[in-house]
């Protein structure tokens, strides 16, 4: 009787408008990459309507099992990402330079997409086990922990080499702990390293300096790394070169207008200059054929996700599910940030993928169980008396 | 809520909602960016975005053809089957697709090694554009890589027009040859501000002759398209397979050339050529129009047509024979006896000589302390004008030139045409050199004396003419003083055949000739091809009568023991010149031969000429008669018989001083002073 009500409860708690939002996008996905691989590539939206169907019922499970069995089981499924990575080293299957792959017959499966969510979980699990009502601030020492948990597996991920994933777990993590609402003295620190980032920046990039140039970290970047960040910096520098993908890019942006182009008729799509476009620059198609009106539409359905999702970060039950929410919702909301910034050229082009939108069965799959667990936590939150 | 529980943490909410804050922010970035590119900036990336569908792409038009004056094509283009690879499209082009191309082509290591470092070095957009590995293949090798194609991925196969010279070496100086454009050319001939310039790298311009100098008629208007490519710079297709292009300029071809040049001529010309090395010169006489060119020896510009391997090229310019000088009108030689004329009309005009002048030889001409040789040693006796010119006697021209000096004969030289080039316009030419005083004051040491006059009286000393002024000459002396400006091309005719342009006969001065020296000289000339004695014998034709003079200019100071001509290094043998007209009261055609090195005097280069004459007078016929022309009759001499020549003479004792001469030809060790006067006469019969 009690699980009945206990059931009943959790029925009415699941939050609708989330999974709206979150299909809504996924449909504009799917329509958007049914263009993006019109022929004569291979109509790759079949496996991603494939995957959505997979990342719905991955949903629907997640949400069924109580996240506090999660919570319990939250430092072996760290662990476990963890040796996922570890062992990419072994077996992993090299693309583009990077070993970021499993491959298992049809299926290939990357690591990182799932370490992400990890070290979350790990992250929320200390948050909520370290609580101290008495003593909420959290200096220096309190912090180590939680450092230490992001920055074993974005070092995993940054020797792969991954940078975008690295970076992508860097500022989840930092939102996290930013979360946590640290002493203002870790905040000053953290501040003057922000600072000390960009002063990097400015003196490796931009500050003009007899040759040779004295730089910090500039000579240790991989040249595709550095030629990104010479190519964000100018736009002009390098246009038939690194920086060609990200002029392409907004080329394919600029000229869709208010209106767009028309459903399969961007022609920086149709011709091909658009790289990774069913990937990483899946937006530009559909800035392309779509026009700026349904782009707003667009942000605006992302925006719908980061307001359903905080809100039910705002009424969690504990400070894990809190915690847990709030490091997906990051998750999501730096990805599309980066995402969409780069390849309308205000940030530089990193390998990520656009959340529901990108076509890719690890991406779609990370972020359904993400929802699920977004969806687990509404489920059961307190005080909602039907 | 029970104690021990989850405490619902109220405390984040502040946080949440700040952080929210920070999130939506962010979107609003996203939004404001998107909207400065989609809105405000729309209109210059949709520029931007046409810009990258459409290619402009080049449409070569097709080069005009060249015919000889009966419209037989002399250059034309022909299919080049050549290999390509475009590098972007080749996979695994160094492990797989090269070894493959060079084991189906049988290429050399180094050969293959060439084709690797050329792929391995393109970079970026280069990628995507064509690199040539291979041109000419041949049919069945062609075949065998279209057999193969599917392993070939990024392989090209493609029949690609090359210019074509159909007569090969024969004309190729007049002629001339193409290859690709230099970078420094491109600048020129391309204005900067031209969106789409005349030149592409890559194109091939005209290098020599007709080629060079009429490449702006022959070139044509490349013609224009735009084709929609996408990323990778493929040419798209609609569904029926058609290319997707707008704006289409199409190429308009260049204009063909007819040539002057009779090729049955220049057939016969290439033919009779008796030596090693020379020219050939056959003009019409009153118009100036090239009926045939020979320069031997010559090269193949099918071969310098982008064909020519540096080494080649290297050791076509350290030839000794010098094949690339067109030897017609960029070399200068001394004319020797063929001169004589000039002298004569020089003497005539200054009233110190008349026709009946005479003139009595002993075999020698006594100047202070000097004797100049005649070449009959035992003397021609007593001659006048008609005799001296017919027997070639240099008594008689060292008295005229001891008479009269030599700034008048100079004067009727360059009258006629010498000193000075010909305006020919289609190759580059040498003025030769027409001493006078003033010439020999400048330039020798010691200034002018009466010696110089003597050796310049019978085209030794510092004369020097190419044949095509010589050409020049005669025919101005032919035909009663016009002196003509040598032409090649006689029409440029639209692609259709319609007439665009006709080239008239171009004056370049007339000379005043008076009725009676014109009788003199013609006489004379046809005194030494029909008479007996005459040392232009071998020219003779039985229906025309032929004008014309022998010449033999001496290259080397001879030793002190006179050798035989075939014992002779080659570099020291005479030069032997014939120049003519026929027929020598109204001519038609003046032939001039120079047969270098060929130690024999008029032996050979007469005959040659003679043939070249009958042989027009028969195609002259055939053409009127509307029949064929018949085949060309056996060379009369064809290689000089040694045993003619006993040119066993006793060198002279006397050795005048040496005069200077202008160095240019390096391989020719230098013309040295008339010490043995010619001796073109040794074939005359007496």
């Amino acid at each position: 009787m009690m699980e009945l009500r206990t059931q009943r409860r959790t029925m009415a708690n699941v939050p609708w408008g989330l999974v709206a939002v979150v299909l809504m996008i996924s449909a504009v996905g799917i329509y958007n990459l049914a263009s993006a691989s019109r022929p004569p590539a291979s109509p790759v939206w079949l496996p991603q309507l494939a995957y959505l169907g997979l990342g719905v019922a991955t949903v629907v499970g997640i949400a069924f099992v109580d996240y506090r069995f999660v919570q319990s089981a939250t430092i072996p499924i760290y662990l476990v990402n963890i040796a996922m990575l570890l062992a990419l080293k072994v077996v992993g299957h090299k693309a583009k330079g990077a070993e970021s792959w499993f491959v298992l017959g049809p299926l290939r499966l990357q690591p990182a997409e799932f370490m992400k969510l990890g070290m979350v979980l790990m992250m929320a699990k200390y948050f909520h086990d370290d609580e101290r009502p008495n003593n909420e601030g959290y200096g220096f020492f309190r912090l180590v922990p939680p450092v230490l948990i992001s920055m074993i597996p974005t070092a995993l991920v940054l020797v792969q080499p991954d940078l975008g994933t690295a970076l992508m777990m860097t500022f989840t993590a930092v939102t996290i702990i930013l979360f946590a609402k640290p002493k203002w003295t870790v905040l000053v620190i953290m501040g003057v390293l922000a600072l000390g980032s960009v002063g990097v920046l400015w003196n490796d990039y931009v500050r003009v300096q007899p040759e040779p140039r004295m730089t910090i970290i500039r000579h240790k970047l991989k040249k595709h790394q550095d030629a990104r960040i010479t190519g964000w910096l100018d736009p002009t520098s390098d246009l038939r070169g690194s920086n060609y993908h990200s002029m392409q890019s907004k080329i394919a942006v600029g000229s869709g207008g208010p209106t767009g182009k028309g459903w399969m008729q961007g022609t920086q799509t149709g011709l091909r200059f658009l790289p990774e476009q069913h990937t990483d620059f899946i937006f530009s198609v559909f800035a392309e054929e779509q026009g700026f009106v349904k782009c707003l539409f667009l942000l605006l359905l992302y925006a719908g996700f980061i307001i359903t999702s905080l809100s039910i970060a705002a009424s969690a039950k504990d400070r894990f599910g809190a915690f847990v929410v709030v490091g997906i919702t990051a998750m999501v909301f730096w990805q599309v940030f980066e995402n969409i910034g780069m390849v309308t050229g205000l940030l530089p082009i990193t390998g990520i993928t656009l959340p529901l939108m990108s076509y890719g069965g690890s991406s779609m799959l990370s972020v359904m169980i993400g929802v699920g667990l977004l969806v687990n936590v509404a489920m059961r939150r307190q005080g909602f008396r039907p | 809520m029970k104690l021990g529980g989850p405490r619902e943490p109220k405390e984040l909410r502040p946080r949440v909602f700040a952080l929210g804050s920070v999130f939506l922010f962010g979107v609003l970035v996203l939004s404001v960016n998107l909207y400065r590119l989609m809105v405000v900036r729309f209109e210059e990336f949709t520029a931007l975005s046409i810009d990258n569908q459409f290619k402009d792409v080049r449409v070569r038009a097709p080069r005009g053809l060249i015919r000889d004056r009966h419209g037989e094509v002399l250059v034309d283009a022909r299919p080049s089957l050549d290999v390509f690879i475009t590098p972007a499209f080749c996979l695994k082009c160094q492990a797989e697709v090269i070894p493959r191309l060079a084991t189906l082509l049988g290429w050399d290591d180094d050969q293959r090694q060439k084709v690797e470092q050329q792929v391995k070095d393109t970079r970026g957009p280069q990628r995507y554009q064509q690199l040539v590995v291979a041109v000419d293949l041949p049919r069945d090798a062609f075949d065998l890589l279209n057999a193969h194609q599917m392993q070939l991925p990024g392989v090209d196969l493609e029949a690609v027009p090359h210019r074509e010279y159909r007569a090969g070496s024969a004309l190729a100086h007049v002629v001339g040859y193409m290859n690709e454009i230099t970078v420094d050319e491109l600048t020129k001939f391309n204005s900067s501000q031209e969106d789409r310039p005349p030149y592409a790298m890559g194109d091939y311009i005209g290098r020599k002759g007709v080629e060079r100098a009429f490449e702006q008629v022959l070139r044509g208007t490349d013609g224009w398209v735009k084709e929609v490519v996408n990323a990778r710079g493929e040419i798209m297709r609609d569904l029926k397979g058609e290319v997707l292009k707008r704006d289409e300029v199409l190429p308009r071809p260049g204009n063909n050339l007819v040539l002057s040049i009779d090729s049955r001529l220049q057939a016969e010309a290439e033919r009779v050529f008796p030596g090693t090395a020379g020219a050939i010169v056959v003009m019409e006489s009153k118009t100036g129009f090239i009926l045939a060119m020979v320069s031997r020896p010559s090269f193949d510009p099918n071969e310098m047509t982008g064909r020519v391997s540096s080494q080649r090229l290297a050791a076509l310019s350290k030839d000794p024979l010098q094949p690339l000088i067109f030897r017609a009108a960029a070399e200068h030689y001394h004319p020797g006896s063929t001169f004589k004329v000039v002298s004569m009309l020089a003497g005539l005009r200054s009233g110190a000589f008349t026709p009946q002048t005479t003139v009595n030889c002993t075999g020698g001409y006594q100047l202070g302390a000097r004797r100049w040789r005649c070449d009959n040693e035992r003397g021609h006796g007593p001659l006048q004008a008609h005799a001296a010119l017919a027997f070639s006697c240099d008594t008689y021209f060292y008295r005229l030139a001891d008479v009269i000096g030599i700034d008048p004969i100079a004067r009727a030289a360059r009258e006629l045409g010498f000193g000075a080039p010909t305006n020919f316009g289609v190759a580059a030419e040498v003025p030769g050199v027409i001493p006078d005083s003033a010439y020999h004051d400048k330039n020798t040491p010691g200034g002018y004396t009466k010696g110089m006059a003597l050796n310049a009286s019978i085209g030794q000393g510092d004369v020097n003419v190419t044949p095509l002024q010589l050409a020049v000459v005669y025919s101005a002396i032919g035909n009663g003083g016009d002196v003509m400006q040598p032409q090649v091309v006689q029409r440029i005719e639209t692609p259709d055949g319609a007439l665009v342009e006709a080239m008239a006969p171009r004056l370049t001065r007339h000379v005043e000739i008076t009725p009676e020296q014109h009788e003199t000289l013609i006489g004379g000339l046809k005194g030494v091809v029909n008479e007996a004695g005459g040392t232009g014998f071998r020219a003779r034709l039985p229906d025309i009568t032929v004008a014309g003079k022998t010449g033999t200019a001496q290259v080397a100071r001879l030793g002190q023991i006179r050798v035989k001509a075939a014992d002779m290094n080659y570099w020291e043998r005479d030069h032997a010149w014939f120049a003519s007209f026929a027929p020598a009261e109204d001519p038609e055609v003046t032939v001039v031969v120079l047969n270098e090195h060929s130690g024999f005097g008029g032996a050979s280069s007469a005959p040659a000429a003679g043939a070249i004459l009958k042989r027009y007078f028969e195609l002259k016929k055939a053409d009127a008669q509307g029949t064929a022309p018949p085949l060309p009759s056996p060379i009369a001499s064809s290689a000089p018989v040694p045993k003619a020549a006993e040119s066993t003479k006793v060198l002279p004792d006397v050795v005048p001083p040496r005069e200077p001469v202008e160095a240019r030809d390096a391989s020719v060790p230098g013309p040295g002073d008339p010490l043995v006067p010619p001796h073109e006469d040794l074939e005359a019969p007496r």
